[in-house]
């Protein structure tokens, strides 16, 4: 009587452990990501202006959709900084490093989606 | 033999479980107290972690408290359910909205019951290390300097408030955080929070640096 239901959970719970395992990382989209661990900094529009980023720190977040400050950048700079935080490129650790929290397909789509912000190529 | 061994085992088991009944006044009245009081509809008391992805983080009302009694310090739970203070800045989940300072409070009775209940939800993934909740240089300048911990948390710093906003302020951390919890939860985050804003710095900062931050961040108040 229980038999099939108890399949039928186990089955459901290995088609979410397979699909969970395929996409590597849940398939969060580069916005999602953004919105949840970047924009505490750089703001929901990416203009540098979260709400860490108070008057008392002393470096503020870098704008994300200045053509003029991420033109600066390769897109290398830009997943090193993501990965390893900001003293990867010499700039300020309170750039965070993010490469044991994100993957490097999401940290790539972070890059994708920073380049769009900036409206901007690499160096 | 063997049926020897499980009957010690079975002895030792409704031993511990008899124990554990009268020495802690009030854990029964609290887990009622918790009920009645709707606590459980923003908190989950029973671990595992559940959430996986951004979206199961945002859905939650409240933070986890199944291993609220390995987190927290004795007499900090009793005292903060009768007179809830915000730790965090922004509401729960929020980067735009402020923390209101509404969070339900408990008569004297149910916290101290409450609070009972609530310290007796231990994770095994803290281990009794007895780390002391003490300002060392060396965890200090990983705080404020190499890792910058404080873009993020606030803390006292010569009687004024300094610091980000998005995380748990540490003002008060000396009387609320446990320093085994805070080493075990920088080492191992995805035991207690598998989704979150903060980076993970267990791999980044070597064992040794993590309980030396355990310690300063503990000694914070
Ligand atoms: C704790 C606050 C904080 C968080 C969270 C944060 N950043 Fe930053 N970020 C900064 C600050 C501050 C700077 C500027 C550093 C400087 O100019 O020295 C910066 C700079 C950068 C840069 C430029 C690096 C360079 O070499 O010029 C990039 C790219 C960047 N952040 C991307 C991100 C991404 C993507 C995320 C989310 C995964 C993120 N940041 C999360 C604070 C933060
Ligand atoms: C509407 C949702 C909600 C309800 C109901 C609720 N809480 Fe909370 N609780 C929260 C939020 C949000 C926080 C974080 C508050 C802060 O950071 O200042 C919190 C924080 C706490 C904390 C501190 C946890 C930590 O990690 O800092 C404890 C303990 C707690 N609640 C216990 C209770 C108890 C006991 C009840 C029932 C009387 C209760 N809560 C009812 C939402 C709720
Ligand atoms: C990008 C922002 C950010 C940075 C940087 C950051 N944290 Fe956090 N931290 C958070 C947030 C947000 C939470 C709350 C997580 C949750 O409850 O979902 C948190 C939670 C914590 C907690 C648990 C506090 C509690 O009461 O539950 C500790 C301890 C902690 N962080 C220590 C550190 C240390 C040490 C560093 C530096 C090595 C650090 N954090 C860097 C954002 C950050």
């Amino acid at each position: 009587m229980f038999e099939p239901r108890r399949s039928f959970t186990a089955a459901l719970v290995l088609g979410l452990f397979l699909s969970a395992g395929a996409s590597g990382a849940l398939a969060e989209t580069a916005q999602d990501l953004y919105m949840f661990h970047c924009a505490q900094c750089h703001g929901l529009k990416g203009m540098g202006d979260g709400p860490n980023a108070t008057k008392e720190m002393p470096v503020t977040p870098r704008d994300h959709t200045s053509a003029l400050e991420m033109g600066k950048l390769t897109d290398g700079d830009i997943i090193s900084a993501i990965t390893d935080g900001g003293t990867a490129t010499s700039k300020s650790s309170l750039m965070p490093p993010f490469g044991k929290t994100l993957s490097k397909q999401e940290i790539v789509s972070l890059k994708d989606y920073l380049r769009k912000l900036c409206n901007c190529k690499g160096r | 033999m063997t049926s020897f061994r499980r009957l010690l085992s079975a002895g030792l088991l409704s031993a511990a479980f008899l124990w554990s009944l009268p020495s802690h006044a009030g854990v029964a009245e609290g887990r009622k107290a918790f009920e009645a009081n709707k606590c459980s509809g923003c908190h989950q008391v029973e671990g595992p972690a559940r959430e996986k992805t951004i979206k199961d983080q945002m859905a939650k009302k409240g933070p986890e408290l199944w291993y609220a009694g390995s987190k927290f310090k004795d007499g900090f739970l009793a005292k903060w359910l009768a007179n809830p203070q915000p730790i965090r800045p922004f509401a729960y989940n929020s980067i735009t909205e402020r923390n209101r300072g509404d969070h339900p409070k408990l008569s004297q009775k149910d916290s101290s019951d409450v609070a009972a209940y609530l310290m007796g939800l231990k994770s095994r993934e803290v281990k009794p290390l007895g780390l002391p909740a003490v300002d060392n240089p060396r965890g200090r300048i990983i705080f404020v300097k190499k890792q910058s911990c404080y873009g993020c948390h606030s803390a006292r710093v010569r009687g004024k408030m300094a610091g980000g906003l998005t995380g748990p302020t540490f003002a008060g951390a000396s009387e609320r955080l446990n320093p085994d919890w805070v080493f075990a939860y920088l080492k191992n985050p995805k035991v207690f929070k598998p989704v979150k804003m903060m980076p993970v710095y267990a791999g980044i900062l070597k064992e040794s640096e993590l309980k030396e931050l355990a310690s300063y961040v503990s000694s914070l108040n």
